[in-house]
């Protein structure tokens, strides 16, 4: 008893009660309703069996119904689109910023502080003052762009198919901006600078300290980047609902906003946990390949 | 120090509870609606009234805002916590009563006094009927007509207001001024309810209705709209504006039409700084079929009740002030024997007489327990149609084939 008792204090009980605590936690706030989702899937629902776990069973019926609906490769594609588009401009321009006030020039620090301001803003509110700076006729956007002599006729950044999902790449881009550069910077600041004087001595210009050392020394900051940028991306929705609300014509519809639709507008839970499934299913395969990538890295 | 603290709460809580509940034996009834969030509505007026008679009924109101209304009540519904009378917009009024989630009220509405099925307007009351069997009683309603800027008009050279589709686009052409921002119409062709809203009564007075979409005036008039938006005599925004902001571009002089409802009225009645009217909706073709949207909300009582007779009392209450709806709340009643009283001012009076007429015309949507699938079907045939995704026929086609899936 006394070393049962003991090994709990002092040992390995010890280590099992902190593991445990964890796995508890993780089971019952994600485990249990990722399960009840996966479930809910192959069920029928509806508002008799709302509060119920076991339904009748569906079997594969609501992936294909999702699948064959006429929006499905739409919105693939819009999601596709959305994910890349934007991973793709916040890191670009988060890296460059990040480089950019990783110059010493007096008040960096401060400015670059400032930044955060678009990360600390909630997404509705992003949308709504989005919403007006893309608006079609008395658009700021469009105002600036028609001065400058850019275009000629407004663009209906939220209203035209070909542009919709843009404006929504758009916000994003932006309100992601600031986190991406946030931890861009810290990666940079990690970086001996005697690596930077080292290679000057050498002869090397600009760009190749940049290639061949900002750049590996940075992988698994960008990696972690990217993926968090994944993850946020397939998870924004206060956006859309404040931009576009997926239209026109779903043009600018996505995943995740879909499988809101399906389940609180249409009153369709299945067909929503199903897309909602399907989705997790994709950032499963991303996290799985990002974890490959990294493993055999040495961090630093 | 926790548990004290927990404790503590629970008989705070305990307190409130018993505080709360009245001395005498009275029964509550919950009431729950979408008024008086942002200010005193119709639901919450009444029933705050009710509490002060003093009767040994007492109302429990909760506000609950309309988004989530439906949501919250199937959740309440499905773990056994639903309220004792709620009050739904009509199209998703159907997804209750024909699951059995509502009181058939058919015999108590016949043996009561104050409760008539005649007086109400047919569109509303289709709302609240499934199966031959009476669930509920209209609240308001309102509809949808053409709101039209006579100075602009009269600029024009235009005496009459539109009578077809095909001569409201040809007004729209003539009304355009684009150097000064002025399209010729606006309306509201949104991926939502209210984009089905302005659509449906199309495809109605083309001779189809909710479950036959794909008629070949309704095709024509589709076309019609997206010729309006290709040419710029409407705004590309129509495809993504609500109805109120749509109507919002006409109060500001920047578009001369609006297809919109009687809710407009108070704040075009502020804002408009020109001369304006209101008139029917369009036909397809001359002195062809009407027919407009019919909106509005519904009460009924929730199945699983437990005081039905109370629950149908406090209805025979709220029905019984309905003469009160319009000088109040400015909503129209459901009910053709209360005579509007005249505001005195002369458009919104016009207005209001033109909106009547509509009213006779008014469908409902559905009714059909999956009403939400079955406009989303029409809206995104709408929205393909006008983005140029799918000519008018194919889009209604498509939504034709999603919609015969649903109805079966």
């Amino acid at each position: 008893m006394a070393r049962i008792f003991n090994s709990m204090r002092d040992g390995i009980g010890f280590d099992l009660i902190l593991v445990g605590a964890a796995m508890v936690f993780l089971l019952a706030l994600a485990g249990l309703p990722l399960v009840y989702n996966i479930l809910m899937s192959f069920q029928q629902v509806d508002m008799f069996t709302l509060g119920e776990l076991f339904r009748p069973l569906a079997g594969f019926t609501n992936y294909v119904a999702v699948v064959n609906a006429p929006e499905f490769w739409l919105v693939t594609r819009n999601t596709l689109i959305f994910v890349f588009a934007s991973m793709a401009g916040q890191f670009v321009l988060g890296f460059s910023l990040a480089l950019f006030f990783a110059q010493k020039f007096p008040g960096a620090a401060t400015i670059r502080g400032l930044f955060l301001v678009s990360w600390v803003m909630p997404g509705l509110v992003v949308g709504a003052i989005w919403s007006w700076i893309l608006a079609g006729d008395f658009g700021v956007l469009n105002t600036i762009l028609k001065a400058m002599g850019i275009i000629e006729a407004p663009i209906f950044w939220k209203s035209d198919p070909n542009f919709s999902i843009w404006a929504v790449v758009i916000a994003n881009i932006w309100l992601g901006l600031a986190f991406n550069m946030l931890l861009l910077s810290v990666g940079l600041a990690a970086i001996p600078r005697d690596l930077y004087e080292a290679a000057e001595l050498d002869g090397a210009n600009a760009f190749q300290r940049f290639w061949t050392i900002t750049l590996p020394m940075m992988r698994s900051t960008i990696g972690a980047v990217l993926s968090l940028g994944l993850i946020g991306t397939l998870q924004q929705f206060d956006l859309f609902p404040a931009l576009t609300e997926g239209g026109p014509a779903n043009t600018s519809n996505v995943a995740g906003y879909w499988a809101w639709q399906m389940s609180f507008k249409l009153y369709d839970f299945a067909k929503g946990a199903t897309i909602s499934v399907m989705m997790f299913v994709l950032v499963l395969i991303a996290s799985v390949v990002y974890v490959r990538s990294t493993r055999h890295e040495v961090r630093g | 120090m926790q548990f004290t603290k927990l404790g503590l709460l629970a008989g705070l809580a305990l307190g409130a509870l018993v505080a709360a509940s009245p001395a005498m034996a009275q029964t509550v009834v919950k009431v729950w609606s979408i008024d008086g969030i942002d200010r005193p509505g119709i639901a919450d007026t009444f029933s705050k009234e009710f509490n002060e008679q003093n009767t040994d009924i007492q109302i429990e109101y909760r506000a609950i805002p309309f988004d989530d209304l439906v949501n919250e009540t199937l959740r309440a519904f499905a773990t056994g916590n639903a309220p004792d009378i709620v009050s739904f917009d009509n199209p998703d009024f159907a997804l209750f009563s024909s699951r059995g989630a509502m009181l058939d009220i058919t015999d108590r509405v016949k043996a009561s006094d104050v409760i008539s099925k005649a007086q109400y307007f047919e569109g509303p009351l289709n709302s609240v009927s499934w199966d031959g069997k009476l669930f509920g009683v209209p609240k308001y309603t309102d509809t949808i007509g053409v709101f039209y800027n006579k100075d602009m008009f009269a600029k024009a050279g235009i005496t009459e207001p539109p009578q077809t589709w095909a001569q409201f686009a040809e007004y729209a052409e003539k009304l355009t001024d684009s150097a000064n921002n002025v399209y010729g119409a606006t309306f509201s062709a949104k991926a939502g309810e209210e984009g089905t809203f302005q659509f449906l009564p199309i495809i109605q007075a083309s001779g189809g209705s909710y479950n036959n979409v794909n008629t070949e005036g309704a095709a024509e008039v589709l076309d019609l709209w997206k010729k309006m938006i290709d040419n710029g005599w409407a705004s590309k925004d129509v495809l993504t504006l609500g109805q109120w902001d749509s109507t919002g571009t006409f109060n500001s002089g920047n578009a001369a039409m609006a297809v919109s409802g009687p809710w407009e009225i108070d704040r075009m009645v502020e804002d408009a700084k020109f001369d304006w009217g209101v008139t029917l909706l369009p036909t397809i073709t001359e002195g062809g079929e009407r027919s407009s949207a019919l909106g509005g909300f519904d009460w009924g009582i929730m199945s699983s009740t437990k005081h039905p007779d109370e629950a149908f009392k406090v209805l025979e209450y709220y029905v019984s002030q309905d003469d009160r709806l319009f000088p109040e709340f400015g909503n129209l009643p459901a009910r053709g024997d209360i005579e509007l009283p005249a505001t005195g001012i002369e458009k919104k009076d016009a207005a209001l007489k033109v909106f009547q007429e509509q009213l006779q015309y008014a469908q409902p949507r559905g009714p059909h327990p999956e009403w939400q699938k079955i406009s989303k079907a029409i809206y995104d045939a709408m929205q393909a149609a006008l983005t140029g995704q799918m000519s008018a026929k194919d889009a209604l086609d498509q939504a034709q084939a999603t919609i015969k899936g649903i109805v079966g």
